[in-house]
């Protein structure tokens, strides 16, 4: 039987400064391993009256202080003169310490803090005064490792409730702190580490959805980093294996020219893991509201766009002025349009200008705003060339999938996000998605949910996760610089919070008025690896540090990996279809595509990547047909319909 | 009461060295307390309760104080020859240790208490002298002892090498004319030639000599001035600079908030506190307190 450790300080009350059942003080030695942070126990095995009460505290201010009653006294001490300062006698001094409580056992009565003497928490302690002991011990543990408490020279694992982390309990994390530290994303990308290591089995299938919105940050998620000895310590200490992510999936868009992938993960070791993400006409079009601002869309907008949604799209579709339409693709929706215009011009005389109870106004705004899409999103958005998106229905356990929109188009980030999210809240109330709970990552929220601003589709996407996510195992990690300045909503439905280093400034806002000077001070100080850590189970933040991220970081990828230069047409086409088929000729390639309009080779291209065919080669030369020239009714119909009038002219 | 100049012809202010030259030696501290109140009535028989305590706290090499040893003891005071049965049996099941005291005064109240003071003082220095001479057995090859008060009340304590008493009080004068105007009129930082004190009180003849810390213009002719006692040696007299260029670099830190820190020295200070700090709480440090609770701490 080991003797139980010594006391490392004393309880004391006075009536300045009474203990109160939220908040005790103690002093300690000059040295002592404790501070800001640390967790302390009171009682158990002091003789103190009271001490039969367990009292479980976190370190939140200190104070050092001598019995020198006013500066004054040390210049006479030292005779005005700085240099004689150093006395033979060091003055009397405290260490005197403010502790917020955690826990108290018996919880009732809930009583001030008795007197007793005070003890630096061991593991058991660490995991008693977080009231972790209910989820790590209990018949179906659901406890999530996010970091070891390492203050007063301890190494304890502190454990998150995965109910109150991915629902249904409470969900969400929010990770705020200043950029360029590395501390959010790298936060992140352990925790999933830790999730997937440690999601309980009772609670199913578990995936995660990282958008990629800044340089490289999440490109290299299925690299292994540099760890040092004191991270694989960590790892082990934690019981997460210190490995990259073995199942990643990463998604780009295409760049305007349809072929180059829009990622710096374009090394050629590399390059071939990354799946297009385009999406034609059908996808986009039920997110017309993401692209279309308050001022475009009016309720004759509105109810245009409907009914271009309801009676047209993917449907045979008479026009009225004799031609059948089947509208599936930007293309043949602007075909509609031309139709419906020339007719209205031609066939009415130019007499008649409503169609369908629509006026031709109000047509043509909906027009040049559709069709712009596809311009402003060139290389996500494709005119008319089928759609390749992320595997809906069948996301697999454990896998992260990476989209990475950071060379997007604002605009376009914005309908990867509204769609995608939209997408997965839709087959997770279905039950179809594949897993039973996503994690869904978003960094910059200061701007995608801003506090203040426009009501945004994205804002109101990210506000609709926050509340109800949790219901549906739809959670969101969002992180940020600023968390003053996200919507208070989405922050404040975070069940878990995580802060690294903060800005002063940014601790000066009314969200930090809980934290002691101290807390601040040391949140501002904050070492990367080191993070304060909220939980609905802690009843004060606590410090924990985690180990640097399995995974090769955003900037160390990219020097591993350096990005290649995007290559001319021809060659992005061969390297796609060599991609899919090692035995493709260059050259047969080249010698097929030339001469070749870029819009049939690309989507030629897609089919054969949609279809995965054994003969890729063969498939692309069936798919792209023989030699045609272009259609020259066609070509005069571009010629004949003027150009429409930009935004700024019209008079609607 | 004689006194013999043991340096100069006549009584000289010497100019203390600069007080970075002498290195400061390892030592340990000793200072007491003594506390009393009336606890109860025999009539007009008062009946006392004291508590006396000393303490000795040695300075490590970073100058920090860590208590050494310590003697206390509670006690009551009592003239038991003039007390009824009832309330001596009472008394006696109350206390194990009763002081019996003389019963002369019992009925002049006030000078009856003066007694009391007395007696409680001269048992506080009957402890202290107790723990230093118990002190200078531990003491280390190079570490000297410095006591609160006169040396020469034990033998064995003024006999040591190395043991210094600091005096605050100077009920006592041991100098007259001239002598006795330049050791009242001493400027900072000097002190008075060496003399020997014998007689009086003490039982044992030491070396003697005033040293004024502060400067006492502008204050009064006492402030500031120690008189310091030391073993009769002639190695006292000449290590009377060195040893005065230490106690005035013991001036830093300063003994505040004492009242008497121009002439307490912040160790023998700090074991002060010290007593008082586990002196018993029902025994109040001042006899005239106040009668309401203290509002605030």
């Amino acid at each position: 039987m080991t003797a139980p450790p010594p006391p490392i300080g004393r309880v004391v009350a006075t009536e300045l400064k009474p203990s109160t059942p939220h908040e005790f003080h103690f002093w300690t030695a000059t040295e002592t391993p404790i501070g800001i942070g640390a967790i302390v126990k009171v009682g158990g095995g002091s003789w103190e009256p009271g001490a039969e009460r367990v009292v479980y505290g976190v370190v939140t201010e200190g104070f050092a202080y001598s019995d020198l009653a006013t500066p004054l006294h040390d210049v006479v001490g030292a005779d005005g003169d700085p240099t004689n300062a150093d006395a033979p006698t060091m003055r009397q001094q405290i260490r005197y310490w403010t502790a917020a409580v955690l826990r108290q056992i018996p919880e009732e009565p809930l009583q001030p803090v008795p007197l007793g003497q005070v003890y630096v928490a061991d593991d058991a302690d660490v995991a008693q005064a977080l009231r972790m002991d209910a989820f790590l011990n209990s018949a179906t543990p659901t406890a999530i490792p996010v970091g070891l408490y390492t203050s007063a020279g301890r190494d304890a694992p502190v454990y998150l409730d995965a109910d109150f982390l991915l629902g249904p309990e409470a969900a969400h994390l929010n990770i705020s702190g200043v950029s360029g530290l590395a501390t959010k994303t790298s936060a992140v990308e352990f925790l999933l580490a830790s999730i997937f290591a440690h999601f309980p089995a009772h609670k199913g299938r578990v995936a995660a959805v990282c958008f990629n919105v800044k340089g490289p940050d999440l490109c290299f998620l299925d690299q292994a980093g540099n760890l040092s000895d004191e991270d694989r310590h960590r790892y082990d200490r934690l019981k997460v294996p210190a490995e990259p992510f073995k199942r990643v999936q990463f998604y780009a868009p295409y760049k305007s020219d349809g072929v180059n992938l829009n990622t710096l993960r374009t090394h050629l070791d590399l390059i071939g893991d990354v799946e297009p993400l385009t999406w034609g006409l059908q996808e986009v079009v039920d997110f017309a509201e993401v692209l279309l601002n308050r001022d475009d869309i009016d309720a004759k907008a509105d109810a245009f766009i409907d009914f271009l949604r309801d009676r047209v799209l993917g449907r045979t579709f008479d026009d009225g002025f004799g031609t059948t339409h089947r509208v599936t693709t930007f293309a043949d929706l602007d075909r509609l349009f031309r139709s419906i215009f020339d007719g209205l011009e031609i066939t009415a005389g130019g007499r008649s200008d409503t169609w369908r109870t629509h006026h031709i106004a109000t047509m043509r705004k909906v027009r040049n705003r559709l069709l712009n899409i596809s311009t402003r999103c060139k290389g996500l958005v494709t005119d008319d060339g089928p759609s390749s998106d992320l595997p809906w229905k069948a996301f697999e356990d454990r896998t992260v999938y990476v989209i990475d929109i950071a060379n997007v188009d604002p605009l376009g980030q914005d309908l990867v996000f509204a769609r995608v999210v939209s997408k997965l809240r839709e087959q997770l109330e279905r039950r179809e998605l594949g897993v039973d709970a996503v994690v869904v990552f978003v960094d910059e929220l200061n701007k995608y949910a801003p506090g203040d601003g426009p009501d945004t589709y994205v804002k109101k996407m990210l506000l609709d996760i926050s509340e109800r996510g949790r219901y549906l195992g739809l959670v969101l990690f969002g992180a940020e610089q600023f968390r003053s300045q996200v919507h208070r909503r989405v922050v404040g439905n975070a069940g878990t919070q995580i802060f690294g280093r903060m800005d002063m400034d940014e601790l000066a806002t009314p969200g930090y008025q809980v934290l002691s000077p101290a807390t601040k001070s040391k949140l501002a100080t904050l070492p990367i690896g080191e993070l304060m850590v909220r939980h609905p189970h802690f009843t004060q933040p606590i410090f924990v540090r985690f180990p640097r991220p399995p995974v090769l970081r955003g900037r160390d990828g990219v020097e591993r990996f350096p990005p290649a230069e995007d290559v001319p047409f021809e060659d992005a086409v061969v390297r796609q279809l060599v991609r899919l088929d090692r035995r493709v000729r260059p050259n047969q390639v080249k010698d097929l595509i030339a001469e070749r309009e870029q819009d049939d080779v690309r989507r030629a291209l897609a089919a054969v990547r949609r279809t995965r065919p054994d003969d890729a080669f063969a498939y692309f030369r069936k798919v792209l047909g023989g030699r045609v020239e272009r259609d020259a009714a066609l070509r005069r119909e571009h010629e004949v319909v003027p150009p429409l009038n930009t935004i700024s002219d019209e008079p609607y | 009461m004689t006194v013999d100049l043991l340096e100069d012809a006549e009584l000289q202010a010497h100019a203390v060295p600069e007080r970075s030259a002498p290195p400061i030696p390892e030592a340990s501290f000793l200072n007491g307390i003594g506390r009393w109140k009336v606890v109860s009535y025999d009539g007009v028989v008062q009946v006392v309760e004291a508590y006396v305590a000393a303490a000795v706290c040695g300075r490590d090499a970073k100058g920090v104080l860590h208590t050494k040893a310590g003697l206390q003891r509670r006690f009551a005071l009592a003239p038991l020859a003039r007390m009824s049965p009832g309330a001596r049996q009472q008394l006696e099941q109350r206390f194990s240790d009763i002081e019996p005291v003389d019963a002369d005064l019992v009925e002049q109240p006030a000078r009856y208490l003066e007694m009391i003071e007395s007696t409680v003082r001269k048992i506080r220095a009957h402890v202290e002298r107790e723990l230093a001479e118990d002190a200078i057995r531990d003491l280390g090859d190079e570490e000297w002892l410095m006591l609160d008060g006169r040396l020469s009340r034990s033998p064995a304590n003024a006999r040591h090498p190395r043991t210094l008493g600091a005096i605050k009080s100077h009920g006592a004068q041991f100098l007259e004319g001239r002598g006795l105007e330049r050791a009242l009129t001493l400027p900072a930082g000097h002190r008075t030639s060496v003399f020997l004190v014998r007689g009086g009180h003490t039982r044992t003849e030491v070396y003697s000599w005033y040293l004024r810390l502060w400067p006492w213009e502008g204050n009064d002719l006492l402030y500031g001035l120690l008189r310091i006692e030391a073993r009769a040696d002639p190695e006292t007299i000449r290590r009377a600079d060195a040893l005065s260029g230490w106690l005035l670099a013991e001036r830093a830190p300063i003994a505040t908030p004492a009242t008497r820190w121009d002439r307490l020295l912040y160790p023998l200070h700090h074991v002060e506190e010290y007593l008082n700090a586990r002196a018993p709480r029902d025994l109040p440090l001042h006899r005239a307190s106040a009668r309401l609770p203290r509002l605030a701490s």
